[in-house]
């Protein structure tokens, strides 16, 4: 079975300062971690490994100036790595790297089971994975708890407002993973110092592919401008309930009901 | 000159810190009270490769060298002190003397299961009237054909209780002293006559084991013999000197963590209507905490550097242990002061950590055994010869 998980990576929040009076974004330290939801994916795809006969390869799911997320991938326990780069791709948006990866994975010789994070930590998006199943024209499961892919069908649960679902689907699909779902791994030492070194079983493990020499120009050019950022509206401040426990207790559970019904 | 730290060493550490903060943070205070060892966690540290973390591949280590060594040292420091411990006593010392000196047969045999984690490695030296005087040991071994017979008792032995394999001192010639009468055999420590006795009830790091070993006719093969006999004195004081460098990264761990709980509180905590940052008092404390660790990690690292390079580290290794636990001691003291009443109470790690960075300053040669080797070394240029 060939399993391609997309990568992304994200600021790590403990480096960085909000002041939403100044209206600024204070990056203490630029230190990056793997978005949490792509992570475990991952762990996801690795787990059916574990479990019988799988191949999982890793690309990089976002125009980026480091191969690091892929190499963490790796010292996981992926074993190949697909680092997309090319100047024509610093500006690609969602709609440009799902293109990108389309052809990537027609390049691979397709793929069983493509998984992605079902949401990023950053901007709190889940396109990719969708986008990428409505271009490949395969089946899409979005923000699974959990997989298992046997005899070419895929059965996996996902969360569905209140209740668990248990959905089934044909083989190749194109599936999605909430960052609750699993406690990913931590990465192997030796692993990870013979990725960086590119020595052992890992020297051959990371490729570099130009996506210039992928991609034509026009497709490279990206939907999307991006005008400036700012910060969210605040959070309004919730509603103080007084009263006895009694009453308190059922004033909140009319209001959780009301919520649920509405 | 170059002071960054390789990729590699940047990805090793953000791997230990996060499993740090994630696994050993929320149990650190709890084997405190218990006393208890983590197993748990030594294990998982095992199959991330951590328990090998500077032996080479070929012998089931993750060959991160010395830097990594610290690196994986100041990253525990920085959490839990017991765990640092174990895992300093199982790597820096116990299998670093079979890595040192062992025969190839020995490191596959030996070496190859601690660097994986699958076993765990004690170094016994210290004896009830060899402590500083480590050449003074009594424990006694007898050749009897292709073995030796030990007889003897071990004093504060981490990891001793548990450990599979231990690395043991003892004199094989009493007619010669340090060097030429003492042996290092590696000893399995499910040979008979190996017996655990008492286990100390102490101060801090008490979620590390340290107990007393005693040993009745033990027979040890003679292939066993670590290095050469009558060459143990120095093998074992080449391991000391690895270990030495790292118990400066871990001291280095714990005094980062002491800057990093005063800042936190000093932003926030508000007395006579500022914040305690506010205050000068509190601003020159924090400064000399920061100061003194910035010059540690320059030494610890630069001393880890020496070692993967194979340059001489004996002297260097001494200061490292020496500064190291004494900046760990002033800056947690420190952090107890800004943090006031609340620092001395149990329901802050501060508490645990004075307690537990104490000990730094007493084990693994005194500190006052260190500025021994240190003067000893200076002299020693200038054709004077001290002794102890």
């Amino acid at each position: 079975m060939r399993i391609t998980v997309i990568l992304r990576r994200v600021l790590d929040p403990a480096g960085i300062v909000a002041h939403r009076r100044l209206r600024r974004l204070f990056i203490n330290r630029e230190e990056y971690i793997l978005q949490p939801a792509d992570r475990c994916a991952l762990e996801v795809a690795l787990r059916i490994k574990d479990a019988g006969d799988a191949e999982v390869v890793v690309v990089s799911g976002q125009p980026e100036p480091s191969d690091d997320t892929l190499r963490r991938g790796l010292a996981m326990g992926a074993d190949r790595a697909i680092y997309l780069c090319g100047e024509s791709f610093d500006d690609a948006d969602d709609a440009v790297v799902t293109s990108v990866l389309k052809t990537v994975i027609g390049q691979l010789g397709g793929a069983d089971l493509v998984l992605a994070g079902a949401t990023t930590l950053d901007t709190g998006q889940g396109q990719l994975g969708i986008r990428l199943a409505e271009a490949l024209g395969w089946p899409q499961i979005v923000g699974v708890r959990s997989v298992e892919a046997k005899n070419g069908r895929l059965r996996a649960v996902c969360q569905d407002e209140e209740q668990f679902v248990l959905v089934e689907s044909d083989l190749p699909a194109v599936v999605t993973v909430c960052p609750e779902a699993v406690k990913p791994r931590y990465a192997d030492g030796v692993r990870l110092i013979n990725v960086y070194r590119g020595q052992g079983e890992m020297a051959e493990s990371l490729e570099t592919w130009d996506v210039g020499d992928m991609m034509s120009a026009d497709e490279l050019v990206p939907l999307l401008e991006s005008r400036g950022r700012d910060f969210p509206p605040e959070r309004t401040l919730g509603e103080r309930v007084e009263g006895t426990p009694d009453e308190v207790a059922q004033t909140i559970a009319d209001a959780l009901r009301q919520r649920l019904r509405g | 000159m170059d002071f960054t730290f390789s990729p590699e060493h940047e990805a090793l550490r953000r791997m230990i810190r996060e499993f740090a903060e994630n696994e050993v943070a929320p149990i650190a205070a709890e084997i405190d009270r218990e006393g208890r060892v983590p197993f748990e966690v030594l294990h998982q540290m095992a199959e991330m490769g951590l328990l090998g973390v500077c032996f080479p591949q070929e012998y089931g280590g993750m060959g991160a060298g010395e830097a990594g060594y610290c690196i994986l040292m100041e990253e525990l420091g920085r959490i839990c002190t017991s765990t640092a411990t174990n895992v300093g006593a199982h790597i820096g010392i116990g299998a670093m003397t079979i890595y040192l000196d062992g025969n190839e047969e020995q490191k596959r045999k030996y070496l190859t299961p601690l660097a994986r984690g699958e076993k765990f490695a004690a170094f016994l030296l210290t004896e009830s009237d060899a402590g500083s005087d480590a050449a003074a040991i009594r424990t006694r071994a007898v050749r009897d054909g292709d073995h030796w017979v030990i007889n003897g008792t071990k004093t504060f032995n981490t990891n001793g209780s548990f450990a599979d394999i231990a690395t043991v001192m003892a004199v094989t010639d009493p007619t010669l002293g340090a060097r030429g009468g003492i042996t290092a055999f590696i000893v399995e420590t499910d040979t008979p006559g190996f017996e655990v006795g008492r286990h100390e009830d102490k101060m801090g790091i008490r979620g590390s084991s340290t107990a007393e070993l005693v040993f009745e006719d033990m027979r040890v093969p003679h292939e066993n013999v670590l290095g050469k006999v009558g060459e143990g004195f120095v093998a074992f004081m080449k391991s000391l000197d690895m270990g030495r460098l790292t118990l400066g990264a871990a001291g280095l761990g714990g005094a980062q963590a002491a800057l990093d709980w005063s800042v936190q509180w000093a932003r926030t905590r508000e007395q006579f209507g500022v914040p305690l940052a506010q205050k000068q008092s509190v601003q020159w404390m924090i400064a000399d905490m920061a100061t003194e660790i910035e010059a540690l990690r320059s030494l610890v690292y630069r001393v880890a550097w020496m070692v993967d390079t194979g340059q001489p580290f004996t002297q260097v290794a001494a200061m490292c242990k020496l500064y190291g636990s004494e900046v760990a001691s002033r800056a947690i003291d420190r952090a107890l002061q800004i943090h006031g009443g609340l620092g001395y109470s149990r329901d802050y790690p501060i508490e645990r950590a004075f307690r537990d960075a104490r000990i730094a300053e007493i084990f693994e040669g005194t500190n006052e055994i260190q500025r021994i080797v240190i003067a000893s070394r200076i002299f020693r240029e200038h054709g004077v010869r001290i002794s102890p």
